[in-house]
């Protein structure tokens, strides 16, 4: 037992929400080597300088991620956590583990490992905090002997994560649970072996509520939506009112496209469905009223990524809707994608996102190679829409056009 | 773009391989002028034949198995 003073730690363990340094103290009850860490973690909050070394190349046989090394650069004085390796350990679909499942990782982890872990991490895997080079294979052998895999680390497909969808949640407009499955088996070798210019995250969330946050971590977000009408239950919306539910405040105020008007005498409300952007507000603020349409599938969008060559960037839409269909075994969310990679692969620099490449090479450019169709909704922000293109050829037609006495419009960008 | 077929893709990437001890897939595509996504399909292919393996240096080599 350290006889260290952790003040600063001791700080974060105020306060009547959960604390990681109180489950810290009672993990190194079992590991001493988190009482290492701790003070590892004091020093470093005291001078305010992360003792890390991220990198190194370690990892088990025939796997090119799932481990990232982690070295301490104080090892003199901190041997226990001189090795200090992170294990990701690819989740279930939408994080569904049988506790049996849990306590078979956990024992594993603490066979091997400091017994810490992140359940989740931001990536979505189960994320193993700290063992040796030593143990990293037979850390390995284990989980798979228990049905586990490795998630992906570096420049490869990262473990794609899912919404718990319709195994909890009646708002899916798909089966997110059975697309992430079926996205981790299909494409295994794109998630251990890294070979493309940097990370391709894919992120699916059942509906416009977003739960997986893709639109803005994903370089791929698949969210669910409908495409007819927002389903409305007139009793249930009367029930609302004459419960003392504000309709105009909590819902027509918040509508982006003021696409809803309610009748306060009769309490009806109505919706223009052709200008709704399916933004789920108001579904989600009077669920018993209001449900999704009834012709489901998903919208997708590209290029999301936190802060590196260029700004962090929220996704764009390059398919408005998709039917995702699992009797055809998603083949044209497949033929998207890989056209989506081949391009991204052959074009991009050295740790460029493809949204980066987009906002390098030009949507038109990234359209005109995937075969998309340019749409209205691929705004590049509000009250803009740059995806209308002019080429040089365009030019000489007008040109040509011109001189014969005719008319002619900017082209679309698919040829 | 070269075409090959795919049994000359195969002699054309061990070929390549042949005079290097490990290759990324990126030089291999460029030295064989074809796309880096058919040179990726093929060597994955041959790596489940047991002809080729994977090196993870930061990012994936391959090389003849054995060499």
């Amino acid at each position: 037992m350290t006889e260290k003073k952790r003040p600063l730690l001791d700080e974060l363990k105020k306060g009547k929400w959960p604390s990681f340094v109180n489950e810290m103290e009672k993990s190194a009850a079992k590991k001493p080597v988190v009482n290492t860490l701790m003070d590892l973690v004091e020093r470093s909050y005291e001078e305010k300088r992360v003792h890390w070394k991220h990198g190194g190349i370690v990892g088990v046989r025939g796997y090119g991620g799932g481990v990232i090394g982690r070295y301490c650069d104080l090892p003199e004085e901190y041997p226990d956590v001189a090795e200090f390796h992170t294990i990701r350990v690819n989740q279930p679909s939408g994080w569904f583990y049988t506790s049996d499942a849990i306590r078979t990782l956990c024992d594993v982890w603490e066979k091997h490992g400091s017994g810490l872990t992140n359940m989740h991490g931001a990536t979505g895997d189960a994320i193993l905090l700290g063992t040796t080079t030593d143990h990293l294979q037979d850390c390995f052998n284990d989980l798979s002997d228990n049905g586990f895999d490795l998630g992906g680390s570096g420049s490869n497909l990262r473990t794609p994560s899912a919404c718990c969808g319709p195994a909890r949640c009646e708002y899916a407009c798909f089966d997110t649970l059975d697309l992430c499955h079926h996205l981790t088996n299909e494409y295994q070798d794109e998630l251990h072996r890294p070979m493309w210019p940097y990370k391709f995250k894919i992120k699916i969330s059942g509906c416009p509520n977003d739960c997986t946050s893709s639109i803005a971590r994903a370089d791929l977000s698949i969210i669910g939506t409908w495409r007819d009408n927002i389903q409305v239950n007139q009793e249930a919306v009367k029930e609302y009112v004459n419960n003392g539910f504000d309709v105009k405040e909590e819902v027509l105020a918040h509508c982006p496209c003021n696409c809803i008007t309610f009748d306060e005498e009769k309490k009806e409300l109505s919706i223009d469905d052709e200008n709704c952007t399916r933004c789920m507000h108001c579904i989600s603020a009077m669920p018993k009223a209001l449900r999704v349409g009834k012709e489901k599938g998903a919208t997708l969008l590209l290029g999301g990524k936190a802060t590196i060559v260029q700004s962090a960037f929220l996704s764009w839409v390059i398919k408005p809707f998709i039917k995702l269909d699992k009797e055809d075994g998603y083949q044209e969310l497949h033929d998207i994608l890989e056209r989506i990679w081949d391009w991204w692969d052959e074009n991009a620099k050295v740790r460029e996102r493809v949204g980066e490449l987009i906002y390098r090479k030009g949507m038109g450019e990234f359209l005109k190679a995937t075969g998309l169709e340019p749409v209205p909704q691929m705004v590049h922000h509000p009250r803009a829409n740059p995806y209308f293109f002019w080429y040089p050829e365009d030019f000489a037609a007008e040109k040509e056009a011109s001189e014969a006495g005719k008319e002619v419009a900017g082209s679309e960008v698919s040829e | 773009m070269a075409d090959f077929t795919p049994e000359e893709l195969r002699a054309k990437i061990l070929e390549y391989l042949e005079t290097k001890d490990k290759a990324k897939n990126r030089d291999i595509a460029t030295a064989i002028g074809v796309s880096k996504r058919e040179v990726d399909k093929m060597v994955n292919e041959m790596a489940k034949e047991g002809i080729l393996e994977f090196l993870y240096l930061g990012t994936s080599y391959v090389k003849l198995k054995d060499k």
